[in-house]
């Protein structure tokens, strides 16, 4: 009995989410939680299923062989603590989004992560782009993150405009202000 | 006076119609005091309607006077609205809503900016009155559980309006 975490990547193309399902259901598996995205034409699942037999992932892997072979996915499997599995969502915090926009140039993740991170600020969604014309990139990047009580906006924002002139991009802080009903 | 559990989608109770009530009596009264505490007891919760405790009378309660962006916009404070109807809608505005019987998401909602409501008050008064800006959002997304409507019936699109939770305490 447990809770396995499952990462599938791979080429896109139709039928791979029923191949997955197909098989974790054959496993006995309860899908509790998954989310998907295509990157560049590369499709990436990732789930969290519970088991209510006792399981190894050594007992489950081959079970993924024959999608890994046909359809070329690499497929991880992770054996989850309890403690590890978290249900309880929360009503709290600050949430905020960050964008950022500018000409395409390395760096500007890096940039803005490392001075969230040394503020212990938590990264929850992330999304890059390129957009605009071929000789004309513009990079976009639109962040989702916790503030945590008492962080000094006043010097994030200093150090936030030390970034825009060095990358020369722009980059605005805007609270998500969510009506909880 | 009691917080009462709160019911959470798929509860087929939730997609019910409710029912008007006959006038603010004792057992209305009694209904909307544990509303209100329950509403307090949630942490940020700026509105609640009954059937979200499984009561299928056409009872409200908003307050967003302690909402960071809604105190800071014209509203009523304390709103006990009771058999509300919506009488006009004006203008639009996209908010972020999260619903505690939805408490795995969050959407961006188009709503009015601006409605008429008739309800009877806390006493039983007949009373009209406006809202506008988020109070406004508030009264529309609880009107609309009185009718069986989650903000899930309201978004227009999953992939760009639907938002996942990802915080956790």
């Amino acid at each position: 009995m447990g809770h396995f975490s499952v990462s599938v990547m791979g080429k896109d193309r139709p039928g791979i989410v029923a191949e997955v399902s197909r098989i974790l259901y054959e496993l006995g598996c309860n899908i509790e939680d998954s989310t998907c995205t295509i990157l560049s034409g590369q499709f990436a699942m990732i789930l969290v299923v519970f088991h209510e037999k006792p399981m190894t992932t050594a007992e489950m892997n081959p079970s993924f062989d024959d999608v890994r072979q046909k359809m070329g996915l690499q497929v991880t499997i992770h054996s989850l603590k309890a403690d590890e599995v978290v249900h309880d969502k929360s009503f709290i915090g600050r949430p905020h989004i960050i964008s950022v926009y500018g000409a395409d140039r390395p760096g500007i993740v890096y940039s803005v992560a490392r001075e969230l991170a040394r503020r212990k600020v938590n990264i929850t969604d992330l999304n890059t782009q390129v957009v605009g014309s071929k000789e004309r990139p513009v990079y976009v990047m639109v962040l989702e993150v916790d503030l945590p009580e008492g962080i000094d906006m006043k010097e994030l924002d200093v150090v936030f405009d030390g970034i825009k002139k060095e990358l020369g991009v722009s980059i605005s802080v805007r609270p998500i202000e969510t009506l909880e009903l | 006076m009691a917080i009462l559990p709160i019911l959470q989608f798929p509860d087929p109770r939730l997609k019910e119609k409710s029912v008007p009530v006959t006038g603010v009596t004792a057992e209305v009264s009694a209904v909307i005091d544990d509303l209100l505490e329950t509403m307090r007891a949630s942490p940020g919760c700026v509105g609640i309607a009954s059937p979200q405790v499984g009561i299928a009378s056409r009872i409200i309660v908003v307050d967003v006077s302690t909402h960071r962006r809604g105190g800071q916009e014209e509203n009523h404070g304390l709103l006990v609205l009771v058999n509300p109807e919506i009488l006009a809608r004006g203008g639009k505005q996209l908010v972020r809503e999260g619903c505690m019987s939805v408490p795995d998401y969050t959407a961006n909602v188009q709503r009015a900016q601006w409605v008429l409501v008739d309800a009877l008050d806390r006493e039983g008064k007949q009373t009209i009155l406006e809202a506008i800006g988020f109070e406004a959002v508030a009264i529309q997304h609880e009107v609309d559980h009185l009718d069986g409507y989650l903000f899930l019936d309201r978004v227009s699109s999953i992939k760009t309006d639907l938002f996942r939770r990802k915080r956790y305490r």
